[in-house]
């Protein structure tokens, strides 16, 4: 009977925990309307020239895909380490120096076909890796917080981009790399480079890590609990070092695959600006379910091909869908904490209890 | 390179790179000092330096945009201030949405503001007043005496703020709310509104650091203004051990290395400045890695307060 009450309640909290993210896109998107109207322009119109822009045929569905594309991997690189508790900011640093690693492996040892294609995508794998592996040595060892480190080390990989693209393989003296050769891109399928499928395959992989594995399982503790886990014998600091070392690992395939898969195949002023907080907003908006981030990163990758098609329509700035994507995150959070409120669990409770009552008398 | 010749560009930018981190690291020092962590800094500051901007090009009266840019860092902190005071959110991922929210909200602005009129690109700048007598002391001179008001203000800050948390009733009460909120309560202090005027404080503060950005140290607002110096004033209180006079050190310090970079830049224009560029991050994070210990903060930062709860 207790049990059966519990579970009651649970499943009510699991529903409240879905329901609060989209509750706060349909808010967003009227806080959205609301501004577009208040501009003396339609909002209904735009909105359709949004979708229309985004999903209205094949060729603009598959440029969604490959927009949202690199926001699955910051995502997901965000949600990986938050669930150990590491508040990893650096997604953009780490996306930028796989994607230099990449760059440099394929445009300094040259070579084509499939054995140039992996060892690219390995260097973007092992330089983002890399980069995240040094805010983590500092955590573990001198307890320095990472959010910090990582926002700093972003800076440092972008003028360090800056380096590679106007010195190193700068295009006749451009301000940006030659492009790949074309035996190195990702090929294409249905118009959009293979990469969405690594993305998508990517998240249930890492879905299956946290949820099905028992290293999931430790990583899921320490973030939960790190006292308690370091009691339980696990050994916590190497296991924030590896959720520091994944989640850079899972950033910089991210921005190898934007490098070799995304027209114009080559690194300028720009690359990957904003997918780092991109990807924490969505890691956030998706509850760190790595499922649900694939879906959000899709929202995102529609707001902001649509918005540019909304822009041309309506006149509106595109910075609009920035907005919105912000009150989706504001309205979320807020949410999200008021239902774990004392004062509205127990109504919550209470009105649950009274609808148990009245299943059991029917 | 001679290194006096090359003195006053590295202090008149180390000034000039100081002010707005220690604007906004006050204020966090005040959240802080209140129990309240907020990584929103990077977002209040961008709001305020196009708040500023905007408002100063539009009025003509640059300390009316200082005014707004405040006003528009209260009301954007506000949201923080609810979610994590009122309804208990947590507070990192409350002032990362901050961090996502203002500067969009910031970049749309400016596309309605410079959209409609071109001409509205350039702003204003606030004149740079040099001190009699000091200012013409030798190398240091022109550098450290000749600047903005604003600039001034933010120095005149630092004692101010150091004396009321040591020595005003009300500063005590901060203080005493970032360490033990519940004790504070049964002083009679009113925690959550001690918390809410932290958060007001807290954006005005870094709002004016922002405003600081296109008032005094570039006439134009691009999109990233900011440049992770929001972070940077983070970093600043953590080395600064959270004290007003700290803080100053540590900003100073930050900028020295600011105008190091600038000097570099200026010295070797053929070598590639971006490795200058990484000089003041990479400093942050090795002050850090010297600095950083956590355990000097305020105890109960960073831990809503449920109002109920024993």
């Amino acid at each position: 009977m207790a049990k059966e009450a519990i579970s009651a309640q649970e499943r009510r909290e699991r529903a409240l925990m879905v329901l609060t993210p989209l509750v706060s896109v349909l808010l967003a998107l009227v806080v959205g309307a609301v501004i577009i109207a208040c501009l003396g322009k339609d909002p209904i119109e735009g909105y359709r020239a949004m979708l229309q822009g985004s999903l209205g045929d094949l060729s603009k569905l598959s440029k969604t895909l490959e927009r949202a594309c690199p926001l699955v991997f910051t995502g997901l690189c965000a949600v990986f380490a938050y669930k150990c508790g590491v508040f990893n900011l650096g997604g953009e640093g780490q996306l930028i120096m796989g994607a230099c690693a990449t760059a440099a492996t394929i445009l300094g040892l040259g070579g084509e076909g499939v054995p140039a294609l992996a060892l690219g995508l390995l260097a973007g794998i092992v330089a983002g890796a890399l980069w995240a592996l040094l805010p983590g040595i500092l955590k573990i060892t001198r307890g320095l917080n990472e959010m910090i480190t990582t926002i700093m080390l972003n800076y440092v990989a972008l003028y360090f981009m800056e380096h590679i693209f106007k010195n190193v393989f700068s295009d006749q003296g451009l301000p940006k790399t030659v492009a790949l050769p074309a035996g190195v891109r990702l090929p294409k399928l249905l118009g959009a480079h293979v990469g969405v499928i690594i993305a998508v395959v990517l998240g249930l992989v890492v879905w299956y890590v946290i949820f099905r594995t028992s290293f999931g399982f430790k990583i899921r503790a320490v973030g939960m609990n790190p006292v308690a886990s370091r009691v339980n014998g696990f050994p916590v600091r190497r296991l924030v070092l590896l959720a520091f070392i994944i989640s850079g690992a899972i950033a910089g395939l991210g921005g190898a695959v934007e490098l070799m898969g995304k027209t114009p195949f080559r690194l300028a002023a720009g690359f990957g600006a904003g997918f780092g907080f991109d990807g924490v907003a969505i890691a956030l908006i998706a509850q760190l379910n790595p499922i649900a981030a694939l879906l959000v990163a899709l929202l995102f990758g529609i707001l902001s091909t649509g918005g540019i098609m909304m822009q041309s329509v309506i006149g509106v700035p595109t910075a609009i869908v920035d907005i919105i994507r912000g009150m989706i995150i504001i309205f979320t959070v807020a949410g999200m904490a008021s239902i774990k409120l004392p004062q509205l669990r127990a109504l919550i409770a209470s009105w649950g209890s009274k609808s148990t009552e009245a299943e059991a008398s029917a | 390179m001679d290194f006096l010749t090359v003195l006053p560009t590295i202090l008149k930018a180390m000034a000039m790179g100081a002010v707005p981190i220690l604007l906004a690291s006050l204020g966090e020092l005040f959240s802080e000092r209140a129990g309240l962590v907020n990584i929103g800094l990077e977002g209040l500051m961008a709001i305020g330096a196009f708040v500023g901007f905007a408002v100063a090009k539009m009025s003509g009266n640059l300390w009316l945009g200082l005014a707004a840019a405040m006003a528009a860092g209260v009301i954007v902190n506000m949201l923080y201030a609810f979610c994590t005071v009122t309804l208990c959110s947590d507070q990192v991922v409350t002032g990362m949405a901050i961090n996502i929210l203002a500067p969009a909200v910031a970049l749309f602005g400016y596309n309605l503001f410079v959209g409609s009129d071109p001409a509205n690109a350039t702003g204003a700048q606030m004149p740079s007043i040099a001190i009699p007598g000091l200012s013409e002391l030798p190398f240091v001179g022109g550098a450290l005496f000749n600047q903005t008001l604003l600039a001034y203000l933010a120095f005149l800050l630092v004692p101010l703020v150091s004396y009321f948390f040591r020595h005003f009733r009300a500063g005590l009460s901060f203080r005493s709310v970032g360490e033990n909120p519940h004790a504070a309560e049964t002083l009679g202090i009113d925690v959550v509104r001690m918390k809410y005027v932290a958060c007001v404080i807290c954006g005005a503060l870094a709002a004016a650091g922002g405003a600081f950005l296109t008032l005094c140290y570039t006439p134009i607002y691009i999109d990233g203004i900011v440049m992770g110096r929001g972070f940077i004033a983070l970093a600043t209180l953590i080395f600064g051990r959270w004290s007003a006079v700290g803080v100053l050190g540590a900003s100073l310090l930050f900028g020295f290395f600011d105008g190091l970079n600038v000097a570099l830049q200026a010295q070797f224009q053929a070598a590639p400045v971006m490795f200058f560029k990484m000089i003041p991050y990479l400093f942050t994070i090795v002050a850090l890695v010297f600095f950083g210990s956590r355990r000097a903060g305020p105890r109960a930062s960073g831990q809503p307060y449920f109002r109920e709860q024993r």
